[in-house]
């Protein structure tokens, strides 16, 4: 097996691995993907991400046009513009850059636009921070976005490129974002397996970005007329729309898994595409866990496996749409769950992973102790030792007694 | 039938009321009907038919693609019987029922006949429409001696006609002078003396007592007591307003129907315009100024209200005005030029020459003025007197030459 | 669709009375020098210190013709002109009543009343001024260039009465034609119906409700993947001010920085009018708005309009220009050369169009207000590229003062002396500034490009 960097790969003779961080496993995804515009504009801990595909764009390893725009608001206008005249799209941003973003972030689910987006995970603002957290994608869980998180940097390459097949599927037809956690995957460098072009372009097949609006003087139309009101056929068509975007979310959890299986089949690697339950089924309790995180807890469970403990893990991959029905299944096999969250939900003083694992849970109609972990913010590393004390408290969770608080866990690094 | 937009008559009137509704609405319903037989003409060309000057079928003031091009339902032969406005219809002689949501009555005027004895029982012409400038033309042909009743427009245009078609000629005529609508005494001298010259007698200040047969013609007793015998007699003693079919309708008609400054008339959706439609006098009550410019702009403004035109103008009220050619000479009248009461006039002129000047100001404003063999822009002097212009500060330059002030004034508006 | 005609314009200004042009008309009509031949007439003014004219108009609606009872005058469907018959006229001279300007008139030498027949389109009085003070006018070869062009956007559009930027973008979308995609900013345009409702367009072409903060870049990536797959789609915007000055001005400026192949037109009302008159950052100091009210402690807007136009020139985009409503062959030569331009790198038009719901005037008074905006220096008409550098295209040589255009204005009605004196000066500013960018050499600048 040769090993190559990125960088040094030539467009032909594809080494089949090579050794790269986590956003230049991304990029070479986005590359495999051709997407025919990649705006870009920097931001930590995303800017290597889109620094890479600009050096392949100017090597000719891409034949993509390069968007350099003054911000992320107007990377996702201008990708807008692209994706509704026809092209494939690619951008990533992280943390205050999706902040920016907001406004025509919100607007792409309901235009139904399939655009795939990196966001390297990273806490907002204020307190100031430029490191990992995954508050940016809590905050934006429900603007319409698919979102898959991320595990290792084989993964993101993976999911980069099944992101687009996912998007642009017929029934589907919703923006996908990617994440992976800032700092922890995207500086995380590892060897990544390399799918060939060619079998790339078979499983993805041609763009299909606008079939259903387009901005094309050969089939001129009003695209996004105004709409909505009190009552009559504003209001009627609003919620029409509304119900379509939430009926290409739930379809999107079908899709997400035929995809995923597909991919297994064509390059002969697997990735849980909705949940992972690890050594859940005897399991008497279980962790649930996201993105980066996860490494670091399965080696916490298998330590605690070790000294005889029943706890299990299910770790969430897919989170928006949330895999209600596969998280129902994985949580009636457990007692007591302890929920591991890189974010805050201000609302619920949990963290929001914890709040959608309770709703969860009433559809197991088995009400069962549950507790909030917290850790990992701006930057920390939740280590196995955090992870022991979290499986700790979670075995010792009796019904009604157990905190009401989250539990903070680099509280006391 | 229903039309969303009925138009009666086909003369001036008639046609710039279809003209400006088709500029507001091109697609509403539109018929045009007309007693005359005819594609539509000017009872001011008739004089010219008469002499042979103008051909009867090279007068058309529109043809057929015109009515095409704007979608009009041009009915000729239909006379109106009857009018319902209640009912929004209105019954032809054919029996036929028109129905409308809006009507314009345009149907102008015929000649009125004076009282006198014999006069229905001997051969007489009229001069109002084709027929009757086409008959008076051929009688023209035969006759050596003629008698002209009434001096106003029509009968001196006929007497000038015949006179140059070497048919000895006599003009009859109530007033003391000839043209005394348009001109005072001593501008009707002037014209008066041209026809005397020209060979036609003119008897002024003399009414008919009796007419009676004599051979092919007729014989006339005048009120001095003299007889004057004629191949053929016209009678141009003036018009009234068509408008019998109104009886019963409960349309308000004095001398005319009484119309307001968009010329609708006491009834819903009635509008009527032109020589049979009484408005407003620029200086007062509401007259009949049975002119062609007065049919143009009435027909204009009831078309455009017909319309629901949101910019419209309202009439600004009638003002007399003719211009009128004699034996080759020019006779322009505008206002009220002979007027006399409180005014500021100045007359000026040669009376041998023929030339005369009459201007009226009041209150430094210009009220009429009457030139003979004098050019003046008629159109001019029209605006300076509707628009009420201020000539107080270019009075003398005015009277010396009012032709050149009166378009250095308009020049300067139109920038 | 009713024509329009090329017309004959007098320049009283220019006129030194010489009377040349009505020499070349009697030996046009009549072969001899004898000036009562002459269909034009130059008359001294009333007071003596100028020149009138008396010629006819050729008006659209002449009443020489409706009052003609012969059938000998006739408004010719082609030409425009009011043309007599001789052999169907009676002398009657009832077309000289229809006449307020004495452009028909009988002539005893003559023998007939006559009128300019504007020489089958060779006008002799044109070609024998010398002064420029007669001008043939033709550009309406161009308006009915444009009415023989489809019309982009579907009848009906909701535009307030009297506002000027429905006329504005229907002319614009002529020109651009149907392979183009365009972009509408919230605002008065999307307002009125362009985008449509509830599912249903106001265009012919394909329009989209963009952000009030992304338009430019939006359409720059529109324009990137048409490019990209061979395809000839000029990409327009027409956006109001707060989506080009205000919250729009990053991507405006963005785009302009990176010269993307777009046309981007901002219509200024200089405010936010389609949402109750804010103001904006181009709104004039002094204005009154729904946000810069008039009371005991304020006065209107205190501080002064960005000069947004100036600004985008210092972008180095390809091509820049304002134009008014007032102007529109300006216009026209601006968006010819804009489209053009616009495929290759970004065009920006900066036009200045009244709003008589926002600014309080009669609706039916929105042209002249744009003249008078022009006459006043309250607008400069000039264009900008990089090669040639900015050129005034309308320059008011003897402007008006400027309180002329502010009293026409409702949102001025409060403004004290000193305010309008500052009005001024700041427009004398503004003028002598853009005087001074026409002076820079730029040779340099475009060997440098």
């Amino acid at each position: 097996m040769s090993v190559a960097t990125a960088k040094e790969r030539p467009n032909t003779n594809t080494p089949r691995s090579v050794v790269v961080e986590g956003n230049e496993a991304a990029a070479i995804g986005v590359g495999l993907s051709r997407p025919d515009v990649v705006a870009v504009y920097p931001i930590t801990p995303q800017s290597s991400l889109v620094e890479h595909i600009s050096q392949m764009i100017a090597d000719g390893r891409l034949n993509a046009s390069l968007m350099n725009v003054e911000g992320e608001h107007a990377v996702l206008n201008g990708l807008q513009g692209v994706a509704l005249a026809g092209g494939r799209t690619f951008t990533a941003t992280s943390g205050p850059g999706i902040a920016f973003m907001f406004e025509p972030y919100v607007r792409t689910p309901g235009l139904r636009l399939p655009m795939v987006a990196s966001l390297v995970t990273r806490d907002l603002l204020s307190p100031q921070c430029v490191w990992g957290g995954q508050q940016d994608a809590m905050v934006v869980r429900e603007a319409g976005w698919i979102q898959m998180h991320c595990e290792t940097v084989q993964e993101i390459l993976d999911t980069t490129v099944m992101a687009y097949k996912i998007a642009e599927h017929r029934d589907v037809m919703l923006p996908v974002n990617v994440c992976h956690d800032g700092n922890y995957l995207s500086f995380g460098v590892t060897r990544v397996e390399l799918p060939e072009q060619e079998q790339v372009d078979k499983f993805l097949g041609p763009a299909a970005t606008n079939w259903h609006i387009a901005l094309d003087p050969l089939r001129p139309m009003g695209v996004d007329p105004l709409t909505g009101g009190s009552g009559g056929p504003g209001a009627r068509n609003f919620v029409r729309y509304r119900k379509g975007e939430c009926r290409g979310m739930q379809n999107a959890l079908r899709v997400i898994s035929e995809v995923h299986a597909e991919w297994a089949e064509r390059f002969g690697r697997s990735h849980a595409p909705l949940i992972e339950e690890y050594r859940l089924d005897d399991a008497d309790y279980a962790l649930v866990t996201i993105g980066g995180m996860t490494g670091a807890a399965k080696d916490a469970v298998d330590i605690a496996r070790d000294q005889g403990e029943a706890v299990g893990l299910i770790k969430v991959k897919t989170f928006r749409p949330f895999p209600l029905e596969a998280m129902t299944k994985a949580l009636a096999k457990v007692n007591r769950v302890g929920v591991v969250d890189r974010s805050v939900s201000f609302g619920w003083n949990s963290g929001p992973v914890y709040a959608e694992t309770l709703g969860a849970l009433y559809h197991t109609g088995k009400p069962i102790p549950a507790v909030s972990f917290i850790g990992g913010l701006a930057g920390a590393d939740i280590t196995a030792e955090h992870f022991a004390r979290a499986i700790a408290l979670t075995r010792d969770l009796k019904w009604q007694s157990g905190p009401r608080e989250p539990v903070w866990l680099n509280e006391n690094d | 039938m229903h039309s969303k937009y009925l138009i009666v008559g086909s003369s001036h009137a008639a046609l710039e009321g279809a003209t400006a509704i088709r500029l507001i609405d091109s697609d509403g319903t539109l018929a045009m009907l007309t007693r005359d037989a005819r594609l539509p003409y000017s009872p001011t060309i008739l004089p010219y038919v008469v002499s042979g000057r103008s051909r009867p079928d090279k007068v058309k003031l529109r043809d057929e693609s015109y009515f095409r091009a704007n979608a009009i339902d041009f009915v000729s032969d239909a006379t109106v019987a009857s009018l319902d406005p209640a009912q929004q219809s209105l019954c032809l002689v054919s029996g036929e029922t028109r129905r409308y949501d809006k009507l314009l009555i345009a149907t102008g005027a015929a000649p009125a006949l004076p009282p006198v004895p014999g006069l229905r029982e001997v051969p007489y012409h009229v001069l109002r429409s084709m027929n009757d400038a086409v008959g008076l033309h051929e009688a023209m042909q035969h006759a050596k001696s003629a008698l002209v009743l009434g001096a106003g427009l029509i009968g001196m245009h006929a007497a000038e006609n015949m006179a140059e078609a070497r048919i000895g000629v006599c003009v009859v005529e109530m007033q003391r002078h000839a043209l005394s609508g348009y001109f005072e005494p001593r501008a009707s001298t002037i014209i008066e003396r041209t026809f005397t010259r020209n060979g036609i007698r003119m008897l002024m200040g003399r009414t008919l007592q009796r007419v009676e047969r004599a051979g092919e013609g007729c014989r006339a007793t005048l009120s001095d007591g003299s007889t004057i015998e004629a191949d053929l007699l016209l009678v141009c003693t003036g018009v009234k307003p068509n408008m019998d079919f109104l009886a019963g309708s409960g349309i308000e008609t004095e001398a005319g129907i009484l119309v307001d400054d968009r010329m609708r008339t006491s009834a819903p959706n009635v509008w009527a315009a032109g020589d049979v439609a009484q408005a407003r006098g620029f200086w007062g009550d509401k007259v009949l100024n049975g002119i062609l410019p007065n049919a143009v702009e009435q027909g204009r403004i009831a078309g455009l209200d017909m319309a629901d035109d949101a910019g419209l103008q309202p009439f600004p009220g009638a003002v007399p005005l003719n211009t009128y050619s004699f034996f080759g000479q020019q006779a322009i009248s505008v206002g009220r030029a002979h007027a006399d009461d409180g005014v500021d006039v100045k007359e000026s002129g040669d009376d041998d020459k023929g030339v005369y000047r009459r201007i009226a100001l009041k209150d430094g404003k210009l009220i009429g003025i009457a030139t003979i063999n004098d050019f003046i822009d008629a159109g001019v002097m029209w605006q300076l007197i509707l628009r009420g212009t201020d000539l107080s500060a270019v009075r003398d330059k005015f009277i010396a030459d009012p032709m050149l002030t009166g378009r250095q004034l308009m020049s300067q508006t139109w920038r | 669709m009713a024509k329009c005609f090329s017309t004959l314009q007098f320049h009283p200004e220019r006129c030194d009375g010489c009377i040349e042009c009505m020499t070349a008309c009697a030996q046009a009509k009549a072969g001899t020098d004898d000036l009562r031949f002459s269909r034009i007439r130059i008359l001294p003014s009333i007071n003596g210190s100028g020149h009138e004219l008396a010629l006819c108009r050729q008006c659209a609606d002449p009443v020489c013709v409706m009052n003609c009872p012969s059938g000998a005058l006739t408004k010719n469907a082609d030409t425009g002109v009011v043309d007599w018959a001789g052999d169907k006229c009676v002398d009657c001279l009832l077309c000289t009543a229809g006449c307020a300007y004495a452009g028909i008139v009988y002539e005893a030498e003559v023998g007939h009343v006559s009128k300019c027949d504007m020489c089958d389109g060779a006008p002799a009085c044109v070609a024998a001024c010398k002064n420029g003070a007669l001008e043939h006018r033709t550009e309406a070869r161009l308006f009915n260039g444009f009415a023989e062009k489809e019309d982009m956007f579907c009848p009906g559009l909701a535009a307030c009465h009297g506002c000027n930027s429905e006329l504005l973008i229907r002319h614009t979308m002529r020109m651009v034609g149907p392979d183009s995609v365009v972009a509408a900013p919230p605002g008065c345009i999307p307002g009125m119906g362009t985008v449509g409702y509830n599912g249903q367009t106001g265009a012919k072409v394909p329009i989209f409700h963009s952000l009030l903060t992304n338009t430019a870049t939006m359409l720059a990536g529109v324009k990137m993947q048409y490019n990209r797959v061979g395809r000839e789609v000029i990409a327009v915007a027409l956006s109001g001010d707060g989506g080009t000055a205000d919250a729009g001005f990053q991507s405006v400026s963005g785009a302009a920085e990176r010269n993307d192949p777009i046309l981007f037109i901002c219509v200024d009302n200089e405010g936010y009018m389609n949402t109750g008159m804010q103001a904006s950052g181009v709104t004039p100091y002094g204005s009154w708005s729904s946000t810069t009210p008039v009371g005991g402690a304020m006065q209107g807007k205190r501080t002064e309009a960005k000069n947004l136009p100036v600004i985008m020139t210092m972008h180095n985009c390809s091509y820049v220009a304002t134009a008014s409503p007032a102007f529109l062959e300006d216009y026209y030569a601006k968006l010819a050369k804009a489209i053009e331009v616009s495929k290759t790198g970004m065009a920006y038009l900066h036009v200045y169009t009244p709003c008589p719901t926002g600014w309080r005037f009669p609706s039916s008074m929105t042209t002249e207000v744009c003249r008078m905006q022009v006459r006043t220096n309250f607008v400069a008409l000039w264009e900008y590229d990089p090669e040639n550098g900015l050129r005034f295209t309308h320059k008011v040589d003897r402007p008006e003062p400027v309180s002329n255009y502010l009293k026409m204005i409702g949102k001025y009605r409060h403004l004290s002396e000193e305010q309008v004196a500052h009005i001024q000066r700041t427009v004398d500013d503004k003028i002598a500034y853009l005087d001074q960018l026409t002076k820079i050499e730029t040779h340099a600048a475009a060997s440098a490009h």
